[in-house]
């Protein structure tokens, strides 16, 4: 097979690959977590209180809350080994190794309306957000 | 015959991608007895060399020095090094196909594989087997298949990456009991984790544009030793040479990858040598399938015409990992949004 035709074929089997790809991410998109509106968050008191669960990533993906208020962010990990257990949130400059199975306990002083709060695995792949309103 | 006297010819010399490559020609052809002076050049890839050979064509006398020649072989034409866009044409669909398969790879979800509260050995191991197969790979196995690639340029195939593995899984087992006896892991701040992973994505990205063989100037982003020092330690290089891969091989142990960061808490709260250098071990020994098959892919190319492909379509993904890294590295300092997301 001549080398054009060898690349050609190549070509057509790489976009053969990229589509089943490309259908497979976009069917699976529909599935995320990310529109339990106010699901994981609760007022106690003064506070709120957001509950995130750590393990494959973290759950939900995106969070509703309130700006202004006093935050408690709640990380429950149930037999984490995986990246998620390397949390950072750049904002807060917070950075800890979770243990594999509680939950873990994060103060948040009162944010700005319009603002978001990221929470990532130490090597980025993983993440969170969460937006005061 | 003639009595020609002594001549000189230029041959392009092929295969001729580093310093130690220059050093080891002019070696080799000085061995023939006909042979008065070998001059290489890096730059031009060709080697002048002054001989008395009668007669004989030129191509005649490449061949039979050619035969001297352990790493390379020497051709007449004496050609700008042309750019085998060719290959490119095999690279490119390939490494696109890979980079698509580690994306649906880790859209699966692969580390729900793991679960338990406690970490015993085999989930140690089962951790390993995981962590290869995600993000991990990007930056390990990234940098194994980079370093692997460049040595089988270099015609070293087998040692250098046997001895990467060596020296990872032995540095884990120490380097793990260490901190399990110790208590405390070296951990890295955020802007120490930032750098380093900076800093592994940049050299990632240079040996990666050198395997392309694009440039003429990438040549010289291989990291090697500067010929004075080379010239006086020809043997020396051959043991640098052993030694650098069991080195880079343990050093992955401090490397930025999640996984190995929750083991390694994992380690330091066991408070035991035993405990803690097993559970590093296990992991490590999870690592190594994934790891070893990136790095002995360069042994299964064995004819000529096809390992430009291969150093190709290793030098593409290499970039796209890199720059992987890079992206995930600014995420996780803050500053851009994570581009990806599983």
């Amino acid at each position: 097979m001549s080398s054009r035709a060898t690349s050609a074929l190549l070509f057509v089997i790489a976009a053969v690959i990229v589509s089943v790809v490309g259908v497979i991410l976009l069917a699976r998109g529909g599935t995320k977590p990310g529109d339990t509106a106010r699901a994981n968050v609760s007022n106690v008191g003064e506070s709120q209180v957001i509950e995130i669960s750590a393990k494959g990533g973290y759950s939900p993906r995106e969070t509703a809350a309130k700006a202004g208020t006093p935050t408690i962010l709640k990380i429950k990990t149930s037999g984490t080994f995986d990246c998620s257990s390397a949390l950072t949130i750049p904002k807060l400059g917070y950075q800890t190794n979770l243990p594999p199975s509680g939950e873990t306990v994060v103060d948040v002083p009162p944010q700005k309306a319009g603002s978001t709060l990221t929470g990532l695995c130490s090597m980025g792949m993983y993440s969170f957000t969460i937006r005061f309103e | 015959m003639t009595a020609a006297g002594i001549q000189t010819y230029t041959f392009h010399v092929n295969g001729m991608h580093c310093k130690a490559c220059v050093l080891l020609s002019e070696n080799e052809l000085a061995e023939h007895a006909k042979v008065v002076s070998a001059k290489s050049s890096l730059r031009t890839r060709s080697v002048e060399i002054r001989g008395d050979f009668g007669d004989r064509p030129p191509e005649d006398i490449a061949e039979e020095l050619s035969a001297f020649l352990s790493e390379h072989s020497l051709s007449t034409a004496v050609h700008k090094r042309q750019v085998d866009w060719d290959e490119f044409g095999v690279a490119v669909p390939i490494a696109i196909s890979c980079a698509a398969l580690f994306v649906l790879l880790q859209e699966m979800g692969i580390v729900n594989l793991v679960s338990g509260d406690t970490v015993t050995y085999s989930t140690a191991f089962l951790v390993g087997v995981v962590a290869s197969l995600s993000t991990c790979m990007a930056i390990v196995g990234g940098l194994v298949l980079s370093i692997s690639a460049t040595f089988a340029r270099l015609g070293d195939r087998t040692k250098p990456a046997v001895l990467f593995h060596l020296g990872r899984i032995a540095s884990f087992l120490v380097l793990g009991g260490v901190i399990g006896l110790v208590g405390s892991a070296f951990r890295l701040n955020s802007t120490g984790t930032f750098f380093l992973s900076l800093g592994v994505a940049l050299f990632m990205l240079a040996l990666g544009i050198n395997l392309l063989d694009v440039f003429r100037w990438s040549s010289f982003l291989q990291p090697s030793m500067p010929r004075f020092v080379s010239k006086r330690a020809l043997g020396a290089t051959n043991l640098t040479h052993a030694f650098t891969p069991a080195l880079v091989g343990g050093a992955t142990f401090f490397l930025p990858c999640g996984f190995t960061q929750a083991m390694q808490f994992y380690a330091v709260s066991t408070g035991s040598l035993v405990a803690g250098a097993l559970t590093m071990f296990f992991f490590a020994l999870g690592t190594l399938p994934a790891l070893a098959l990136l790095s002995f892919t360069s042994l299964a190319v064995r004819t000529r015409t096809k390992q430009g492909a291969f150093f190709k379509t290793a030098g593409l993904l290499v970039i796209l990992f890199a720059v992987f890294n890079v992206a995930n590295s600014l995420a996780a300092i803050g500053v851009i949004e994570p581009v990806f997301n599983w």
